[in-house]
């Protein structure tokens, strides 16, 4: 007998696929046929999960399979312990008590937000352990490779009977957990709110889904990506007009990615105004990535956009959105098809500029949200705020970064990033040292938690000014990032004889510079100042949600 | 929003068109209700009135202390307008904010007593006293409710609240001695502000993160609904200029709402205090159909 027929002999080739058979065979009294049954769905996630299991459960920034986390909760840790958790976002309170329980210990994360201190806790008390910290991508990607979850519970609007499922406008992050866990023999649930004859579409098919379970209420979803209007302030306004003269206008960028927040709400409610009077409707700003920003409706309805593609959708713009099918990706039904990880990769590889903001900055433009204290992770920004060096293809406003001529050179993408000089509190947002260096430390990771790496940013807008640092390194790039960082103690040891150098060679603009009239930074500039506002441009089609509404 | 989802797009746009009145200034809210070009403030920043009190305590102070006094004409009638600016410590009423609205009204009665009819507006945009000028601030509360009633025989006294910040404390009082309130959808009204209510009470008693809540209770529509507001309107300066010249068109009520106290007295007598009705049981039974 030869080595390799030896090998063949005791090796079992299918024990993962056995496995998962006698996992399914196990809950059978639980289900009929792949309905399980909700009354008796904490027995049955104690007998299709093994202590030890990688465990994905659908958590994000915005949808929850929130029925499944919290009956997840209540299993018996005698029988039910040691789970590793893979989830995107920390954000329920029973995703924790997961680990209070001793349910879970490990954990793989990509963002924990409002549950970031009580994670600290846990870490502190040896309850929970981290395996590691992501953007959301990473996680994904881990779970093609090392991390294969055995069980995923997943969440989606209606099911039929076979398990096909329609993942409504939040298909988001479903599809990608779905197809690391079934084509892997792991087991998936799928949470539904009903459980219906004919479905509108299918975004997961029956044979990729092994349980359906119908729930209580309708699953979880927070509209994070509003933000009301009323709370721009003038100097939000006059960064945006600033963005749109020295970045979209000077760069031509047509394809891009917002960030949330107020600066770039502020930006895109300018468009159909002050972007309109300089006449730069269709030359930029046509093709996006983003999720749909109520704040966009008023571009969208003045003729700005081309497209939008979308990582989840936003709660309130269902309706809007089934009757703007030539802006979005929809399906044959009309609801929005949402993909997170198609729009990571379109955010990265298909369009010219990110622009986000951030609350810390030091000199050499590393920037962070993360604050003393608190280990909120990730999510998705370090992905799209970064120059893929793996990109091929060119375009007008990715040509415009090349700084040298060479024989061998390459674009970049554009990655900017907004901030105002002091933070509410009168807290200076650029520093000598990042809080991330310290937050690292103290939580034993093996790199600062920097959100946005100094070395990808190309712009740093400021309401002093743009720094165009993607012209210029070391001393001076130190230098153009102090001419805007203000009365903040790094701006005050900019030189003013190398600022007026900088002025006068293009490294750094100040709004007078770009043709803008600080005195023109008004609110009565943006296309709408309220959600009442939003919901009009929309034509009623727009339901804001409830804690968006003041009346 | 007030107008139905499939109101015809020239609505929209119409609505889209406005002036919004919620953002403006107090001196820019209190001009648009005067006639057109009739505006000049009164007691303004030259005059240095300002809190003694706030640099006491590490406050910068303003000039106008929160409050602008606009003199000008009403279809063609003198008229004050007294604007609260909530952008300043919250449109709080101090020594200073207080005493002028309180002159402004004794001025007004002044007026009357010699033969000039001189129309007088609140805009109200206050969370009530200004808690650094404690005492001092809620003296001059009582001094403006006492000037209130003084003048509402002679005069409508025509009270608004527009919104973001509401009207609360001591100044919700005034409100309601108005002869006649104009309110938009935005705006609130009530005793204590929601946060105050979620602090003292606990959370389980009011979430005031919970607009929807919060609006059902005090805001500008249900106040209307059961008749504590006159006048509901769009957030539209030119509705809410057209809404106070209609209430001194109208005149003086019979019966100011606050001397109707044997109606209201019956009214809480039908209401069991340990079961509180609902916002809509409320409507149901004070609203203008009941």
């Amino acid at each position: 007998m030869t080595v390799q027929a030896a090998a063949h002999a005791v090796r079992q080739w299918t024990t993962m696929r056995d496995e998962k058979l006698r996992r399914l065979a196990s809950v059978s009294s639980y289900a009929s046929g792949k309905v399980l049954d909700a009354r008796r769905i904490v027995p049955a996630l104690e007998t299709l999960i093994k202590p030890g299991d990688r465990v994905a459960l659908e958590g994000n920034n915005q949808k929850q399979a929130d029925f499944l986390s919290r009956s997840l909760v209540q299993a018996d840790p005698a029988k039910l312990h040691d789970i590793h958790l893979l989830i995107s976002t920390l954000s329920r309170r029973e995703h924790l008590d997961l680990f209070e329980r001793g349910i879970a210990r490990k954990v793989d994360f990509s963002f924990a937000g409002p549950q970031s201190l009580r994670v600290a806790q846990l870490l502190e008390d040896g309850k929970l352990e981290i395996g590691a910290i992501y953007t959301y991508i990473e996680l994904y990607a881990r779970m093609f490779v090392d991390l294969t979850p055995q069980v995923a519970l997943v969440c989606g609007v209606q099911a039929d009977r076979h398990g096909n499922i329609y993942t409504g406008p939040n298909t988001e992050d479903t599809p990608a957990i779905v197809e690391a866990t079934a084509f892997r023999h792991g087991v998936v649930i799928a949470q539904v709110n009903e459980i219906v004859d004919e479905l509108p579409r299918v975004d997961i098919p029956a044979s990729w889904v092994d349980f359906i379970v119908e729930a209580d209420k309708p699953f979880a979803v927070e509209p994070l990506f509003t933000r009301d209007p009323r709370h721009i302030g003038e100097l939000q306004v006059l960064m945006g007009m600033m963005i749109i003269r020295g970045v979209y206008e000077r760069h031509g960028v047509t394809a891009l990615n917002h960030g949330i927040g107020f600066d770039t709400a502020a930006v895109e409610l300018l468009l159909p105004t002050y972007g309109e009077s300089l006449g730069l409707k269709g030359k930029i700003c046509r093709n996006w990535t983003l999720n749909p920003h109520p704040t966009l409706i008023p571009a969208i309805e003045s003729g700005w956009v081309d497209s939008v593609h979308c990582f989840g959708s936003e709660v309130g713009m269902e309706e809007y959105i089934r009757a703007r099918p030539d802006i979005f990706f929809v399906g044959n039904d009309g609801s929005l098809r949402s993909n997170r990880v198609f729009c990571q990769l379109a955010g990265q590889y298909g369009v010219d500029l990110f622009i986000g903001s951030t609350l810390q900055m030091d000199q050499d433009a590393n920037s962070s949200t993360v604050t003393l204290g608190r280990l909120a992770g990730f999510g998705g920004a370090p992905n799209m705020g970064h120059d893929p060096h793996g990109r091929r293809h060119s375009s007008d406003a990715w040509l415009s970064l090349i700084t040298e001529q060479k024989p061998i050179t390459r674009g970049k993408k554009l990655v900017v990033q907004t901030l105002e000089t002091f933070k509410a509190g009168g807290e200076p947002a650029f520093v000598d040292s990042l809080d991330a260096i310290e937050v690292g430390r103290k939580s034993g990771m093996a790199v600062a938690p920097v959100m946005i790496y100094g070395d990808d940013v190309s712009h740093v807008v400021t309401e002093e000014g743009i720094a165009y640092v993607y012209k210029v390194n070391g001393e001076e790039r130190r230098a153009a990032i102090a001419a805007i960082a203000g009365a903040t103690e790094i701006g005050r040891r900019a030189n003013p004889k190398q600022t007026a150098d900088l002025r006068a060679r293009g490294i750094v603009a100040l709004p007078e510079d770009l043709g803008v009239s600080r005195k023109q930074a008004s609110r009565s500039l943006l296309a709408a100042r309220s959600i009442d506002d939003l919901v009009a441009w929309s034509g009623g089609l727009y339901t804001p949600p409830p804690q968006f509404r003041s009346w | 929003m007030s107008s139905p989802v499939n109101a015809p797009a020239q609505d929209w746009q119409k609505f889209l068109a406005r002036k919004s009145f919620i953002e403006l200034s107090a001196q820019d809210r209190a001009t648009a209700l005067l006639d057109a070009g009739s505006g000049r403030v009164i007691l303004g920043p030259f005059d240095r009135l300002k809190s003694p009190w706030l640099p006491q305590q590490g406050i910068v102070a303003q000039a106008d202390d929160g409050v602008v006094l606009v003199r000008g004409t009403i279809d063609r009638q003198p008229a004050v307008v007294a604007a609260i600016e909530s952008d300043f410590q919250g449109g709080s009423m101090g020594e200073v904010a207080g005493a002028k609205i309180a002159g402004a009204l004794e001025m007004t009665l002044a007026d009357h007593r010699k033969g000039i009819p001189t129309r007088p507006v609140i805009l109200f945009e206050t969370g009530g006293v200004r808690l650094q000028e404690a005492n001092l601030g809620l003296a001059v509360i009582a001094e403006i409710h006492a000037a209130i009633v003084a003048l509402r025989p002679h005069v409508p006294v025509v009270g608004v609240i527009a919104g973001m910040v509401g009207c609360f404390g001591g100044m919700s009082l005034a409100a309601s001695l108005c002869s006649h309130l104009v309110a938009t959808k935005q705006a609130r009204l009530g005793m204590n502000g929601p946060e105050v209510i979620e602090q003292e009470a606990g959370i389980q008693e009011l979430d005031a993160s919970d607009k929807r809540t919060i609006w059902s209770l005090i805001g500008g529509e249900q106040r209307f609904a059961i008749g504590q507001v006159d006048a509901l309107v769009e957030d539209d300066a030119d509705a809410i200029a057209a809404a106070v010249r209609a209430a001194f068109a109208a005149g003086v009520p019979a019966t100011p709402r606050s001397a109707r106290v044997d109606e209201y007295l019956a009214k809480l007598a039908a209401f069991d205090p340990t079961q509180a009705p609902d916002p809509k049981a409320l409507r149901a039974a004070w609203g203008k159909g009941a």
